[in-house]
């Protein structure tokens, strides 16, 4: 049983979104691959965090400022992300509202 | 982690060892008799420091500990006081040769010292504390 | 199940960490209200047992995530389960392990300075816990 992070949770809600849509085909996947690296920078930036975290907690060598900062940055790059997606579905629902 | 702590600590603990040993050499200025009963002054004691290499924090601070209890080697202060039970042949009472200015003044920097190293403490915890605020 | 949202993050360490330094915590309160106590010997809570159980269930939970019968085997083999409570099992006993100094010359400037840095040790288990629990919440209402 594999446990879910909230980054990977918001993958699934952020690549379901766009395949909805029926977007013309041509340099359209470029907003969407943009995304998806996004996701995971900041997936691997929570990890990164959570080991520093761990390390800390167990006694290994580290320094508190550097592990602090690094949860702070994955913190804050989540939030960033998660507005690119609020924005997103706000644009969304927008287009879908306008009568043809 | 927080090894600045353990060094500060160092520095309380030999400081209070030297403001014990200044405090017993206060206590003993008129000792004449040693604790058996025999009549040799007490002899004036120093704390003497070292680096404790045992005690060190990454960025290289080193703590310290006392490394022994050494005697003076003065000679006894030489009273004359025919009469006292502790007297000589011509009438001389050997008296530990102990300088009441020396000591107090030893006390002072000693109490100095201990209060630096718990504003240290202090200054370390405050650190430990803003730390924290990265994340709130 | 939903408890599951807590096991990808670091949370259950840390909830282990606050409770060991509140229980260290009163162990130490004890040695300062007893120094002058004759016969009193000070104790205390072993970290480094702490920390290396806490090291094993850690890895027991990073096992567990992403091999599916790391539970059973470990479950077998009397190791920490690495999903769940009862993977912190093992560590939460290390709370009942007192140790006694040998002689009583722990110093009353040892005692305090042990004593603030476990505080240290709790603030910052209970700072990144509090941020950890902001983020999921973050998640969970879709709420900058």
């Amino acid at each position: 049983m594999s446990s879910i992070t909230p980054t990977q949770l918001f993958a699934q809600q952020a690549a379901a979104p766009p395949a909805t849509i029926n977007k013309p085909t041509g340099d359209a996947g470029s907003f969407k691959d943009f995304l998806l690296d996004s996701i995971r920078d900041v997936n691997s930036m929570q990890q990164q965090a959570d080991q520093a975290v761990e390390t800390m907690m167990t006694g290994g060598e580290a320094d508190p400022a550097e592990v602090l900062t690094a949860v702070q940055k994955a913190d804050l790059a989540f939030r960033l992300m998660m507005q690119m997606r609020n924005k997103m579905m706000q644009v969304y629902q927008e287009v879908r509202d306008i009568r043809v | 982690m927080f090894t600045a702590l353990d060094v500060s600590t160092s520095g309380l603990v030999a400081q209070r060892t030297r403001l014990n040993a200044i405090s017993s050499n206060l206590a003993n200025i008129s000792t004449t008799r040693n604790e058996a009963g025999e009549a040799v002054p007490y002899t004036p004691r120093f704390v003497v420091f070292k680096t404790d290499e045992e005690t060190t924090t990454t960025g290289g601070g080193q703590g310290v500990r006392v490394d022994s209890i050494e005697y003076a080697s003065v000679e006894p202060n030489m009273k004359y006081e025919p009469g006292h039970p502790d007297a000589n042949a011509d009438g001389y009472v050997a008296y530990p040769n102990i300088d009441m200015t020396t000591e107090f003044v030893d006390a002072l920097g000693a109490t100095r010292a201990y209060e630096a190293n718990i504003g240290v403490i202090e200054i370390t915890k405050d650190m430990g504390q803003r730390t924290l605020q990265i994340l709130a | 199940m939903l408890s599951n949202m807590f096991d990808s993050s670091p949370l259950g360490a840390l909830e282990q960490v606050v409770s060991f330094t509140q229980a260290r915590h009163g162990v130490l309160a004890g040695n300062i209200a007893n120094s002058d106590t004759p016969g009193y010997k000070s104790r205390d809570l072993s970290v480094d047992t702490f920390q290396a159980r806490l090291k094993d269930a850690i890895a027991a939970r990073h096992e567990a995530a992403t091999s599916p019968s790391y539970e059973i085997n470990a479950r077998l083999a009397g190791k920490p389960t690495g999903t769940g409570s009862e993977n912190w099992q093992q560590v939460r006993e290390a709370t009942g392990d007192i140790l006694f100094h040998d002689n009583h010359d722990v110093s009353l400037e040892t005692q305090v300075t042990e004593i603030a840095k476990n505080q240290v040790q709790h603030n910052l288990a209970l700072t990144i816990m509090n941020a950890q629990f902001r983020l999921l919440r973050t998640a969970v209402t879709e709420r900058v």
